[in-house]
């Protein structure tokens, strides 16, 4: 499995949503879901996922899946596949 | 936020009878009376508007709805609650858990707080074996979800780690020590939340209340028969248990001898078809949207296949 696909079945198991709406362009305020208990099943599951726990700053700047790919991109896990 | 004041029988007695009400659950109302020669009431709106204190003996479920009708309706009221059994720790939570039509409502704040409480062991005479089991389970689950939780904060799990490993010392039966043990579990889950098993206890005790109303399906025995299953899961999903165990010396064995003797394999197994049926709804609840472990949809077989285990 490549990490774009460990992401997004990531984001579908968080967030709930169907795996059709998943687009890396996906924006926070376009999930019911992304509130503040998401961002915190979210650090959980990426801690599981991709082995980096998120900092506070990191978790409170995220705006997207697009800021997901680009902390764990900062942290060497490549989403070029 | 400050904690009630811990106060003995002796305290109670000494309140003039003028200015108070009392209100007991069936179970410990005329053991209760017979000490407590307060006026009784049967329903909080009875309460006389000259009344400065009320008392409440009885289980988490009357100790909530009173703590929500001081804050709510009588706010200057003096609360003072009695627990006739251990396990919610409502009596020294901020957090009112209130059974509404088709579900929980919760609410939180330091207005629920009572202003005393009195630990009364000689009351747990009234305790059933089975409902002291339960009790017990439904404290590990407070302090095993809490210990998991993504909010807890490394200090705040070392002290659930003394109180595990204190909790591991006492029995699964009416011990009176588990009165504080229980209200220190319920004060660290209030600060890091809970998990799955509170989701599933949260979501299920209606539906199974409905479906098998011979049953005592309430809270406490949900989170006795779901914890075993719940900790297997969060074991298997992620090395957060195993990390955090071993580095706060948690013996793992001994909990999962504790989690295997409150597992209920009949009780689980009766209660898995409402688990298919809600686990969408269990997957959006709050406190499983706070697990140790990441809690996806699949899981759900996970979980079932613990029947044939």
């Amino acid at each position: 499995m490549t990490n774009t696909e460990k992401l997004k079945d990531l984001v579908v198991d968080v967030f709930l949503i169907d795996p059709k709406e998943f687009r890396v362009d996906l924006k926070r305020e376009e999930i019911e879901t992304w509130d503040s208990l998401g961002v915190v099943s979210l650090a959980v599951g990426v801690q599981e996922t991709f082995g980096h726990h998120f900092t506070q700053d990191e978790a409170m700047g995220i705006a997207g899946v697009r800021d997901i790919i680009k902390i764990l991109e900062a942290r060497g896990i490549s989403f070029d596949e | 936020m400050s904690s009630p004041t811990i106060r003995d029988l002796a305290w109670l007695k000494s309140i003039p009878q003028s200015s108070a009400v009392l209100r007991a659950s069936p179970s410990v109302q005329a053991r209760v009376a017979a000490e407590l020669p307060f006026p009784k009431i049967s329903c909080f709106a009875d309460i006389p508007a000259a009344t400065s204190a009320l008392i409440v003996a009885g289980g988490g479920r009357l100790m909530d709805e009173a703590k929500h009708f001081r804050a709510r309706r009588r706010p200057a009221l003096g609360l003072i609650l009695v627990p006739s059994i251990w396990g919610s720790g409502a009596e020294s939570s901020p957090i009112a858990v209130l059974n509404r039509e088709g579900g929980k409502e919760i609410a939180v704040g330091g207005e629920f707080l009572p202003d005393a409480v009195v630990y009364w062991p000689e009351l747990l005479a009234t305790v059933s074996p089975a409902r002291a089991r339960y009790a017990c389970g439904d404290s590990w689950s407070h302090a095993l979800e809490a210990f998991l939780s993504p909010l807890a904060c490394d200090s705040l799990r070392g002290e659930l780690a003394t109180l595990i490993r204190e909790m591991l010392r006492l029995p699964l039966d009416a011990d009176p020590r588990w009165f504080q043990a229980s209200a220190r579990a319920n004060a660290f889950q209030a600060k890091a939340s809970v998990g799955l098993v509170h989701g599933i206890a949260h979501v299920l005790e209606h539906p199974l209340r409905a479906q098998y109303p011979e049953q005592e399906w309430g809270h406490a025995r949900l989170c006795s028969v779901f914890l075993l299953p719940v900790m297997n899961l969060n074991r298997a999903a992620s090395p957060k248990w195993a990390e955090v165990a071993h580095q706060h010396a948690i013996d793992e064995d001994a909990v999962w001898r504790i989690l295997q003797r409150l597992f209920e394999p009949e009780a689980f197994a009766a209660a898995l078809p409402l688990l298919r049926e809600n686990w969408m709804k269990i997957l959006r609840d709050p406190c499983t949207r706070t697990n140790g472990a990441l809690i996806r949809a699949r899981y759900l077989e996970e979980i079932e296949r613990q029947v044939a285990a």
